[in-house]
C-alpha cells in the first residue's frame, strides 16, 4: 500500500520534473518565446565580391563571421563559381576565413557569401575563452623610441587611473580625444600615433595598452544593423573585459544592433592577382516569429530543441496537431474537477469530446445547439421507448434523427448566420447520441433531476475544457512544449493516488461532521 | 468547509476516492469481479458454498430461450427477471402474479408478454451491463419477504448490505424501501438506510437522502431496535462469500424470505459509502482494523467472532485523533 503510493508519487513527481526540465532548457537557453506572437528580427547579411580576373592565379580572402556558441547562423551559404573554396581557421584571433582561389580567372567574376544572423547588442557577452588572457609583452619591439614612449604614457596613465576600469577610459579619452598638444604628455602620444592613422591604428593602441595591464581586449570588425541596404561600411571597436563585465568601445558611435564578422587588424577582403576589386556588404530585415527563429537554432541544443516539438512534420500534419495537443489540458481539468470536485459526468471523457466540439461551433451557440438536439433526441428515444425497438436499431434511428436535425438546423441558421449554420456540420452527432442514451437511461432507472444533474455537470465541464483548450496561451505554449504532456501526465498520476475527500462528498456527509 | 474536512477525517469517513484506491483497488483482483458482475456465475459459486440464493428458474441467452419464457414464469406466485450483470438493481422487473391475462409488477402496474419480451431483449443487448456487452436474463424465485420488516417497508423487499474486509464483516445496513424509491431498496432512490449493530444484529439509526432520520418516512414507524432475524447466518454467509469470489472489499446483499430465511441477492465489488451515514460514523478506523489483521488464514466462523469486538471495541472517535477543529 505504503509502497504503492510512494512508487505512484515518485513516478507523478519525476514525470513532472521531467517535463519543466524541458521546458526550461527550451525556455531559459534556446528562447522559445512563452508567448504566441513573439515577434523578432532575423537580418539577411551578405558579402558581394566583384572583381576583374587577370588570367594569373587568383587568391581572395575574406573573413566570414565566426561560429561561436552564442552566435547563431540558421542559413549559411556560398556562392563561389567556378573558383574553389578553402576555409580556414586562426584558433589565435576565433576568426573564420574563407579562401577563394582560382588559377586563370578572366572577365569579371562574382563571389559571394551569404548568412542570417539575429545581431548582437551591447549586452550580448563576450565568449567565456575571450576572458582569460594574461598580460601582454610590451609592443614595439623594433622601435625603441615608440617602445620608450609606450613604457612613459603606460606608466603615466596608470599613475592618474584608479583601476583597470578608468584606466581604460583615460586611455581611450586620451587616444581619441582631438589632439591639442598641449597635453602633458602630448609628445609620446604623437611618437605612437603618426599623422595619418586611421580608427584601426589608434584602437590598437588601446588595446595594447589594456593588454599591457592585463586586460583581455580585442579589436572586433562587422557592420551595425540599422535598416535594409545595399552597401554598408564596415565599423572597428573595441571589446574588452574588466573584473567580470564586458565593454566595447565604439568609436564610430554606438549602433543599437550590430553583427561580428572578424578580429583583429587585418582587412576584412585581402585579393591577390585581381583588379577592379568591389566589396560590398549588405543586410536586410526579417521581421519573423521569434518561435520559428528559437526552433531553428542550430548546433546541439538547436537539434534538442526540434526533438521536442513538432516542426519536422508536413504543414497539415501540425495542424491537426496543434489541435490535438490541447486535448490533454481538457482531459487533466476533467480528471481534477471528477477525483477533487466531484463533478457527476454523463460517461467518462463524454464532457472532452463535446468541449472539442464546441470548436466548431463557439461556446454560447454549442451550448445552445448542444440542448437543443439532446432536448429533441431524448424526445425522440421517449417515443421509440413505445415501441419497443432493439437497442441497436433504436441507437440507429436516434442517430439519423440527430443528422436530420443537424441539417435542418444548418439550412435555417445559413439563411441568418451562415458561419454558424456552417459550423454545426462538424457539431459530432455520435457522441450526441451516446450521450442522448445515456442520459436517457439515468432518467428512466434514476430520475429526471439525476439526467437532468448529469448533463448539466457534463455541459458545463465541457465548457471549462472547451474556455481552457482553446485559450491562445495554452494551445501556444502546449504546441511549442509538448514536453508539458509529461508534467500534465505526472499531475494525473498524482491524482490518481489522492484518496481525500472530494468537495461534493463534504456536502453528501455533512451530518457526520458534527 | 476546512472544519467540516477536518470533522470528517477525524470521524474516519472515507470517500470514494479513498474506497477506489486503497479498499477496491487493492483486495479486489480484476479477474474475480466476473464473480461479481455476473450474478449467474455468483449463483452457481455461492451453492457449493451453502450459500442460499433465490431459486433460478431459467437463463436466457438468445432467442431460443426466449421461446421457453411462458415455461420459466409459470410460477403463479411470481417472479423476479434481472440482467445477470446488471448494476444498482437497473433492468429489473418484479412480478407478483398473474393479472388478467398478464402479469401484476409489484409497483402494481400490469405486464404483458410482448413488453416483457421486449424488456428482456433490452438485457440481451446490454442496455444495462458495464459497457453495453451483451448480456444473460435471469429469472428467478420472487423473495416473500418476512415480516419483520413489514412495519418500516413500503411495497417492496427490504433487504440487508454487509460490507466485508478481507472475509470480516464490519459494517451491516438494513436498507428499506419508501414510496419515493419505487420498491426499490437503493439508497439513491430514496430508500432508507438503518445502520444495524453488528454485534447483536438490532438496527440503530437511520438515514435517508443522506440526512438522519429517525421514523420510516411513510409508515412512520420507528426505525430503531428492531431486531434482524437470523443475524448470525447473515453474517456467516456474507464472511464465506469472500473465499467464493477472491474479493477482499465486498458488499453483499442479503434479503430474508419468509419461509427459506436468508438468501444470498447479489454481490457487489464497489459498494456505495453512503453506509457511513447509516451507521453514523465513519469507516476508515475499522476498515484500518480489520486490515493490520494481516493474511492469516481464519475460518468464516473466526472471522465472525473477530468482526464482533471490532464493532464493540471499534469507538466513534478514537481518543487519538484530535478533535475537528483542532
Amino acid at each position: 500500500m505504503k509502497i504503492k503510493l510512494r512508487h505512484a508519487v515518485i513516478l507523478g513527481l519525476a514525470l513532472i520534473a521531467a517535463g519543466f526540465s524541458i521546458f526550461f532548457i527550451k525556455a531559459a537557453i534556446l528562447h522559445y518565446p512563452l508567448e504566441p506572437g513573439a515577434r523578432a528580427t532575423l537580418w539577411d547579411f551578405e558579402l558581394f565580391l566583384e572583381f576583374d580576373g587577370q588570367n594569373e592565379p587568383a587568391r581572395i580572402e575574406a573573413y566570414v563571421p565566426a561560429t561561436d556558441v552564442e552566435r547563431a547562423f540558421p542559413q549559411e551559404r556560398f556562392y563561389n563559381g567556378s573558383f574553389g573554396l578553402s576555409l580556414v581557421g586562426e584558433p589565435e584571433t576565433r576568426n573564420r576565413k574563407a579562401v577563394w582561389t582560382y588559377r586563370y580567372p578572366s572577365n569579371r567574376k562574382v563571389l559571394r557569401y551569404a548568412a542570417q544572423t539575429l545581431g548582437e547588442t551591447k549586452s550580448t557577452p563576450l565568449p567565456l575563452s575571450f576572458r582569460e588572457s594574461g598580460p601582454g609583452p610590451v609592443p614595439f619591439e623594433a622601435d625603441p623610441v615608440k617602445r620608450q614612449a609606450f613604457i612613459v604614457w603606460s606608466g603615466n596613465l596608470r599613475q592618474r587611473s584608479a583601476d583597470d576600469r578608468s584606466f581604460a577610459d583615460l586611455a581611450i579619452a586620451e587616444t581619441f580625444g582631438e589632439r591639442t598638444g598641449s597635453e602633458q604628455y602630448a609628445d609620446e602620444i604623437s611618437a605612437l600615433l603618426d599623422q595619418d592613422v586611421g580608427v584601426v591604428g589608434r584602437l590598437e593602441l588601446v588595446r595594447q595598452l589594456l593588454r599591457s595591464q592585463g586586460v583581455p581586449a580585442r579589436i572586433a570588425g562587422g557592420v551595425y544593423l540599422g535598416e535594409t541596404r545595399r552597401r554598408l561600411e564596415t565599423h572597428r571597436w573595441l571589446e574588452y573585459h574588466i573584473d567580470g563585465d564586458d565593454f566595447r568601445y565604439f568609436p564610430d558611435g554606438e549602433p543599437s544592433r550590430f553583427f561580428t564578422i572578424w578580429y583583429g587588424t587585418k582587412p576584412l577582403v585581402e585579393a591577390y592577382g585581381v583588379s577592379d576589386l568591389d566589396v560590398q556588404l549588405g543586410t536586410r530585415a526579417l521581421e519573423t516569429a521569434a518561435a520559428n527563429i528559437a526552433e531553428n537554432a542550430p548546433g546541439p541544443f538547436g537539434a534538442f530543441g526540434r526533438a521536442f516539438g513538432f516542426s519536422g512534420l508536413p504543414l497539415t500534419t501540425q495542424l491537426v496537431y496543434q489541435v490535438l495537443i490541447t486535448i490533454p489540458v481538457g482531459i487533466t481539468i476533467l480528471v481534477f474537477l471528477r477525483q477533487f470536485i466531484g463533478f457527476k459526468t454523463l460517461g467518462t471523457f463524454m464532457p472532452v469530446l463535446i468541449g472539442i466540439a464546441f470548436r466548431e461551433t463557439a461556446l454560447i451557440n454549442g451550448i445552445l445547439l448542444f440542448s437543443l438536439l439532446i432536448a429533441a433526441g431524448l424526445a425522440l428515444r421517449f417515443y421509440l421507448e413505445r415501441l419497443q425497438l432493439l437497442l441497436v436499431p433504436r441507437l440507429a434511428v436516434v442517430l439519423i434523427f440527430i443528422v436530420m436535425m443537424m441539417a435542418a438546423v444548418a439550412v435555417l441558421m445559413t439563411e441568418t448566420n451562415q458561419a454558424m449554420g456552417l459550423s454545426i456540420s462538424l457539431f459530432p452527432m455520435v457522441i450526441l447520441t451516446m450521450t442522448i442514451e445515456r442520459m436517457s437511461i439515468v432518467w428512466e432507472e434514476n430520475s429526471a433531476s439525476e439526467a437532468i444533474k448529469q448533463g448539466i455537470g457534463s455541459l458545463a465541464i465541457a465548457a471549462i475544457t472547451y474556455l481552457a483548450m482553446t485559450n491562445g496561451q495554452v494551445e501556444y505554449l502546449m504546441y511549442r512544449f509538448p514536453e508539458l504532456l509529461l508534467v500534465l501526465m505526472g499531475l494525473c498520476v498524482l491524482m490518481g493516488r489522492y484518496t481525500g475527500l472530494r468537495l461534493s462528498e463534504l456536502w453528501r456527509f455533512k451530518a457526520l461532521a458534527g | 468547509m476546512l472544519n467540516t474536512f477536518k470533522a470528517l477525517r477525524a470521524n474516519g469517513v472515507i470517500g470514494i476516492n479513498e474506497r477506489n484506491v486503497k479498499y477496491v483497488n487493492a483486495l479486489n483482483p480484476r479477474k474475480f469481479l466476473v464473480r461479481v458482475d455476473d450474478k449467474f456465475l455468483t449463483k452457481e459459486l455461492a451453492a457449493p458454498a451453502g450459500i442460499p440464493t433465490p431459486e433460478l428458474y431459467g437463463v436466457i441467452k438468445d432467442a431460443r430461450d426466449m421461446k421457453r419464457l411462458p415455461e420459466f414464469i409459470d410460477h403463479p406466485d411470481g417472479f423476479v427477471i434481472k440482467p445477470a450483470q446488471g448494476s444498482q438493481g437497473k433492468g429489473i422487473i418484479v412480478v407478483d402474479g398473474p393479472l388478467k391475462g398478464g402479469w401484476r409488477l409489484s409497483s402494481g402496474r400490469r405486464i404483458d408478454l410482448d413488453t416483457m419480451k421486449f424488456q428482456i431483449n433490452n438485457m440481451l443487448s446490454g442496455m444495462y451491463s458495464l459497457g453495453g456487452q451483451p448480456d444473460k436474463a435471469l429469472i428467478e424465485y420472487r423473495v416473500k419477504f418476512d415480516d419483520v420488516f413489514g412495519k418500516v417497508s413500503y411495497r417492496g423487499v427490504p433487504d440487508i448490505r454487509v460490507i466485508v474486509v478481507k472475509g470480516i464483516p464490519v459494517f451491516g445496513m438494513l436498507r428499506l424501501p419508501t414510496a419515493e424509491s419505487d420498491g426499490k431498496a437503493n439508497l439513491h432512490k430514496g430508500g432508507v438506510g438503518c445502520g444495524i449493530d453488528l454485534a447483536t444484529g438490532r438496527t440503530m439509526r437511520a438515514m435517508q437522502h443522506d440526512q438522519f432520520i429517525d421514523i420510516h418516512p411513510d409508515t412512520a414507524h420507528p426505525l430503531e431496535d428492531i431486531q434482524t432475524p437470523y443475524w448470525d447466518d447473515i453474517l456467516l454467509m456474507a464472511a464465506k462469500c469472500y473465499e467464493v469470489t477472491g474479493l477482499g472489499y465486498l458488499g453483499v446483499d442479503v434479503v430474508l424470505d419468509r419461509d427459506k430465511g436468508p438468501m444470498l441477492l447479489e454481490l457487489n465489488a464497489r459498494p456505495g459509502i453512503s453506509i457511513q451515514i447509516a451507521n453514523r460514523k465513519g469507516l476508515r478506523y475499522v476498515l484500518e482494523k480489520a486490515m493490520a489483521l494481516g493474511d492469516e488464514a481464519r475460518s468464516p466462523e473466526a472471522r465472525i467472532e473477530i468482526a464482533k469486538t471490532l464493532s464493540d471495541t471499534a469507538p466513534e472517535k478514537p481518543a487519538m485523533i484530535e478533535p475537528a477543529g483542532a
